[in-house]
């Protein structure tokens, strides 16, 4: 069995970790671009979301390398990814690749008989490696998490911007060649290294960014046009509010352990949206209050075309900007591949952000309020 | 004074006014429903609403800002889930939020969530809460409306049932007998259906053609429910399970001349509901299908020319096509 998964931004260095720990021959797909998008597209219903259709365009990729089943996670709630999987089996199928295996694991309370037979699948006899290998792939994506988080700290700070931009391209190629947790956690390790060694002007005190939105535009780089690196390149230092790390813990541990996930999301989405509806329409808004309430000066909030849930948080979150302060720039990302525009859109958002911060008191938000589009350059 | 309440109506209007109706009337409170869909109705939807929403959200916001100054109240229910385990559609759970975040000098809003999802006994306990809401406090006479008012939704139901059209059981229009020379299956959400500007007439348009509709709120739920056992994987939206449902129904019969799906354009129950619908259509069943996607424009000239397109073909296959093949056995049939 030669087991493929779509890509998700960062997901692929645990769940490779993870199937190697097990021992199940594994193949990363290739890295999702414009052709993935357009071969996706191009056997995927019109108005789908975007996910669905890189997805596609993912397995196709793998197939064509020699995969034959592929893992995907799904659900039950009220957004359309619970219903990908039946449907991109049967989309595959009418592609022409028959006897491909793709398998669910749907979460445990819709049949756990389901669920054990989708793990042993999977496991192929092997599932007692399960639990720890899980619980490696766990640490490895805290420490992927700890890694990106130093990037945003040094990208705005780098002289050399260009050096750290190698940096984390030498990583993913190496990622590929890599086995199993323990040498993933030695070659993150050895990255951070390198990244702290990068010259740093540690004068500079940039403006602060979170990205909130929907889970998949905002943690696949493919999708929202790379814009952690945009940002941070403009001199921004930004903060991812969805990680794979905060999905896993959220979404598997928590429940699983019989507590309850993105507590302190619900707890500050309440007056705005005081109940699930589904996707992560209230921990975006939970996560622009708490972002806030830290004393980021903007937010970027992302989110496929049609996207159900995000639709309902994007109308909301107007409020949030009043009630907190608080600039928000809403991009809708599709299947458009053009850089300008959206660049633009950045730039703009940013000199905006830069301006209206006042010099002498970085930390001082209340006063941006009343400053106005004049009140001098940036820097 | 009787309370004044205000209801927009769109998204599930022609599903659950004549509970609703009842109940609040029999409650002691003024029911104000908003007129019927017009171009101002929609160019202030479209102002107020955010760019990237469908259009029935949008619709329903334009009807939202008409009801403002007329009315004490508006009743927007949060309308999480309908059935067990089933949700409606993400739209539907925020639809309080994006109101009330978007239309401005809006009178208060009751937005009780009604949430069916582990039983059925929420419900009374959301018309309890709504009516506390509203001030109305004597138990006794919550409870008598609400037996009323479930009284009146079967009623309704009957009536529909029987092949009248709910905008029509609405406005207590009886049905009338039409010349039908076709019947044809038209697949939708109840908000489009029956909002006859958003949809540019559709129904009237079939009928003068000589089409007798079916569409899914005629259809039993049962038969529904039944039919959506076959989908590979449970389908927890309960408005895609009518599309589905509905859809399987009227490819089956041979009764049936054609399938006509009518869509939002961005409607994500749509954009999966209908790709499976395509798929069974054309895969399994020999039934001429078209879905017409409709949007904020209003211009009907090329709406008119698919309609027309598509009773060619049925007329066509009607007349001209011979039903026996060289096995002995009936190629268009299903």
């Amino acid at each position: 069995m030669q087991l493929t998964y779509p890509h998700m931004g960062e997901a692929y260095i645990a769940v490779k970790s993870l199937l190697d720990d097990v021992g199940v021959k594994s193949i990363i797909p290739a890295f999702t671009t414009s052709s993935t998008l357009k071969l996706g597209s191009s056997i995927s219903p019109e108005t789908i979301c975007l996910p669905y259709k890189i997805m596609l365009g993912n397995y196709i990729n793998s197939i064509k390398a020699g995969a034959d089943s592929i893992l995907i996670t799904g659900s039950c709630g009220p957004c359309r990814f619970g219903y990908y999987g039946p449907l991109q089996r049967q989309a595959l199928r009418d592609a022409g690749y028959k006897d491909i295996d793709i398998i669910i694991l749907d979460p445990p309370r819709e049949g756990y008989k389901k669920f054990y037979e989708a793990l042993k699948k999977v496991a192929g006899g092997q599932h007692s490696k399960i639990l720890p290998a899980f619980m490696n792939a766990y640490k490895v994506c805290c420490e992927v998490d700890s890694l990106n988080e130093l990037v945003y700290f040094i990208r705005p700070r780098a002289v050399n911007k260009a050096k750290i931009r190698t940096i984390v391209n030498e990583f993913k190629k190496n990622v590929i060649n890599t086995k199993g947790s323990v040498q993933m956690l030695e070659l993150i390790n050895e990255t951070k290294n390198l990244i702290r060694k990068i010259d740093i002007d540690n004068s500079l005190n940039p403006i602060r960014i979170g990205i909130i939105g929907e889970i998949y535009t905002v943690i696949e780089p493919f999708t929202n046009l790379n814009a952690e690196e945009r940002l941070g390149e403009l001199g921004a230092e930004v903060h991812r509010s969805l990680t794979v790390r905060d999905w896993v813990r959220n979404t598997v541990i928590l429940p699983a352990t019989g507590r309850k996930g993105f507590k302190l999301e619900k707890k500050l989405s309440r007056p705005y949206l005081p109940t699930l509806i589904g996707g992560h329409s209230q921990e975006c808004i939970g996560h622009a209050v708490h972002y806030a309430n830290l004393g980021y000066d903007g937010l970027v909030q992302i989110y496929p075309m049609t996207c159900m849930p995000e639709i309902v948080s994007r109308s909301i979150l107007p409020q949030v900007e009043k009630d907190y302060g608080i600039p928000i720039l809403y991009l809708i990302v599709d299947e458009h591949t053009g850089e300008a525009g959206y660049q633009t859109r950045l730039e703009a958002f940013v000199d905006y952000i830069e301006n209206n911060k006042p010099a002498s008191c970085p930390q001082a938000r209340n006063g941006r309020k009343h400053a106005t589009f004049n009140t001098g350059l940036p820097h | 004074m009787a309370v004044k309440v205000g209801i927009p109506r769109g998204m599930y209007f022609y599903k659950y006014y004549p509970f609703i109706k009842t109940f609040l009337t029999e409650l002691g409170a003024e029911v104000v429903p908003s007129p019927e869909t017009t171009r101002e109705i929609l160019d202030k939807g479209v102002l107020y609403c955010i760019d990237d929403a469908c259009l029935p959200v949008k619709v329903f916001h334009g009807h939202a800002y008409t009801l403002r100054d007329k009315v004490d109240f508006i009743l927007i229910p949060r309308l999480t889930s309908i059935s067990k385990s089933e949700y409606i559609c993400p739209k539907f759970g925020g639809l309080p939020e994006m109101v009330k975040y978007s239309v401005p000098d809006l009178p208060p809003l009751v937005d009780t969530e009604i949430n069916l999802i582990k039983n059925q006994k929420g419900l009374a306990k959301a018309l309890y809460k709504m009516a506390f809401l509203l001030k109305f406090k004597n138990p006794l006479l919550i409870g008598r409306s609400i037996n009323t008012a479930i009284r009146a939704h079967n009623n309704f139901m009957a009536a529909v049932h029987e092949g009248n059209t709910p905008d029509c059981v609405i406005a207590s229009v009886p049905r009338r007998q039409y010349k039908s020379k076709i019947r044809i299956g038209l697949v939708g959400h109840p908000y489009l259906l029956y909002d006859n500007f958003t949809n540019m007439d559709l129904i009237k348009k079939l009928r003068s053609r000589g089409a007798e509709i079916t569409t899914p709120d005629m259809i039993d739920p049962h038969i529904i429910n039944e039919l959506c056992m076959e989908l590979p994987k449970r389908m927890f939206w309960s408005s895609g399970k009518s599309l589905i449902g509905s859809a399987l129904f009227i490819m089956d019969r041979r009764s049936f001349d054609g399938l006509l799906l009518l869509s939002a354009f961005g409607c994500g129950v749509d954009s999966l509901a209908g790709e499976y619908i395509e798929k069974q259509a054309r895969m399994y069943y020999k039934k001429p299908y078209m879905v017409l996607n409709i949007d904020e424009h209003t211009g009907d000239a090329s709406f008119n020319t698919r309609i027309e397109a598509f009773f060619d073909l049925l007329n066509r296959r009607n007349s001209d096509a011979a039903n026996l093949s060289a096995h002995g056995r009936s190629i268009y049939s299903s």
